[in-house]
């Protein structure tokens, strides 16, 4: 099973500034609802590949944002789903 | 957003699109500038007529004779809290129910955490509606409010409001109504319900902007203001002047806002009131009864459309709502809220705390293919989830 890793803020407004700093930055990871395993101040979280997270985790200490949590969790059920309905995407 | 179409079925949180005489107002009232009450120039005259007008008209819309009466607030939070905060004191007791707005009941809370008042909820049953039996024995020497609303966010139940405003009424005790879901949808007016406090929001069933709500008093009712400061009126006096709507209006209105407003409620008068209502909720019954037939979805709301608003509430066995919700929008382009909505007490009522409902919210220009190509989304994920 695949694995991911989430990084959990303590509002949106942190959310959103880690996101347009690891966009800068040209980093792959992608704003997510938290999964509910996790429990978060914020309800959007930052999902990466394990292997990227030290690399997320640096540029977001430079830039002085603050997280709420860290996490490495193996893909669920519905997280499965996704993908698999992702592939399947409709032209609209 | 880019070209790809999008289904907005997030109508509770706040209306889209709006008509385009609500994004014409609002262009129009920033172009036209002027501030009411801080100068005599024709833009301040221009900007105060707009005020004058945007009230009376607001005000009868929602069936209050004086105009005068209606306080413009940021939203429906800033009136509800301008309300509670302005009129309990130490030592209240307030009378309210478990579906509450974290608007209400965070402040709520914060001064019963703080020793100065007490907090009694009517009891809810599972199905979210409220059980006003024993309500009678709920009322203490010391009630000195009772708060409820209109209806819930979560399940778009209406709640028997009549008879709390009655049994208020019946001992005097002020009764603060919060129609942030029912403005622009249901026909208010304080004299039927006997509220002493109606609040509005003004962004989501009156189709005006965000930035503006409403807080509409009985007369003679008095609050302490949270805000003090410029009202353009009395400016010699060092005391906020006591003469209303300056009284709670201190500081620049949101002009633009207020205009979109007025725009918003013209619209809705010129479509009808009624029919609009009619054909959200005709929708969101189609909504509930086609997902129970989805297997694997627990379906939450009114099991009479006729008593509830727009929403419908919805989970689909082993999925996380907010899984769900994700899939609706990257896959198929539907936009809708999932999660506890602001609104825990409710979802501790159905039974769905701590993991939520993915909740549905038709609009005024939602349309049946928009329902149809919803309902099959949702069971396209329940199949490939194997629920069916």
């Amino acid at each position: 099973m695949k694995k991911r890793s989430y990084f959990t803020f303590p509002s949106i407004h942190f959310a959103i500034r880690a996101e347009k700093i690891l966009e800068a930055r040209g980093c792959d990871f992608k704003m997510v609802p938290v999964p509910r395993s996790i429990s978060s101040s914020c309800g959007t979280a930052l999902r990466c590949a394990p292997e990227d997270a030290d690399r997320v985790l640096n540029y977001l200490k430079v830039a002085d944002v603050p997280i709420e949590s860290y996490h490495e969790l193996e893909e669920k059920n519905s997280q499965g789903l996704f993908s698999f309905l992702a592939r399947e995407r409709k032209q609209r | 957003m880019g070209e790809t179409q999008v289904y907005y079925f997030d109508n509770a949180a706040t209306s889209w699109p709006k008509p385009e005489a609500v994004y014409r107002a609002v262009d129009r009232a920033l172009r036209t500038g002027g501030s009411p009450g801080r100068s005599g120039h024709q833009r301040t005259l221009a900007a105060e007529r707009q005020l004058y007008e945007a009230r009376e008209k607001v005000a009868s819309f929602f069936g209050v004779s004086k105009p005068s009466s209606l306080i413009f607030t940021l939203n429906a939070t800033d009136a509800l809290n301008m309300a509670i905060k302005g009129l309990l004191k130490k030592g209240d007791h307030v009378l309210t129910t478990p579906c509450e707005y974290n608007s209400v009941a965070r402040p709520l809370n914060a001064m019963a955490r703080d020793g100065l008042i007490t907090v009694t909820e009517i009891p809810c049953t599972g199905q979210g509606t409220l059980d006003v039996t024993g309500l009678s024995s709920l009322f203490l020497p010391h009630t000195a409010l009772v708060i409820a609303t209109h209806a819930s966010n979560v399940t778009g139940q209406l709640m028997p409001v009549e008879e709390l405003g009655a049994a208020a009424r019946a001992r005097q005790v002020p009764f603060l109504l919060d129609a942030a879901q029912t403005a622009g949808v249901y026909p208010l007016s304080l004299k039927t319900l006997q509220a002493d406090m109606v609040v509005f929001s003004g962004h989501k069933g009156p189709l005006g902007p965000q930035g503006v709500g409403g807080l509409i008093l009985e007369e003679g009712l008095a609050l302490r203001p949270w805000r003090e400061g410029g009202t353009g009126s009395r400016s010699h006096e060092v005391l906020q002047p006591q003469v209303m709507p300056d009284y709670l209006e201190a500081g620049t209105m949101n002009m633009p806002g207020i205009a979109g407003l007025q725009a918003g409620i013209d619209y809705i008068e010129s479509v009808g009131l009624d029919s609009i209502r009619f054909h959200e909720v005709r929708l969101a019954s189609k909504l509930r009864e086609g997902l129970k037939k989805i297997p694997g979805t627990r379906v939450y709301g009114p099991a009479d459309p006729e008593e509830g608003v727009a929403v419908v509430s919805f989970t689909l066995d082993g999925l996380d709502c907010g899984d769900v919700g994700f899939i609706l929008e990257e896959v198929h382009g539907i936009l809708c809220r999932t999660g506890l909505h602001c609104a825990p007490g409710a979802h501790r009522c159905l039974g769905t705390f701590p993991q939520g409902t993915v909740r549905l919210s038709p609009g005024f220009s939602t349309t049946e293919e928009d329902v149809d190509y919803l309902l099959e989304a949702v069971a396209e994920i329940a199949f490939e989830a194997g629920l069916g």
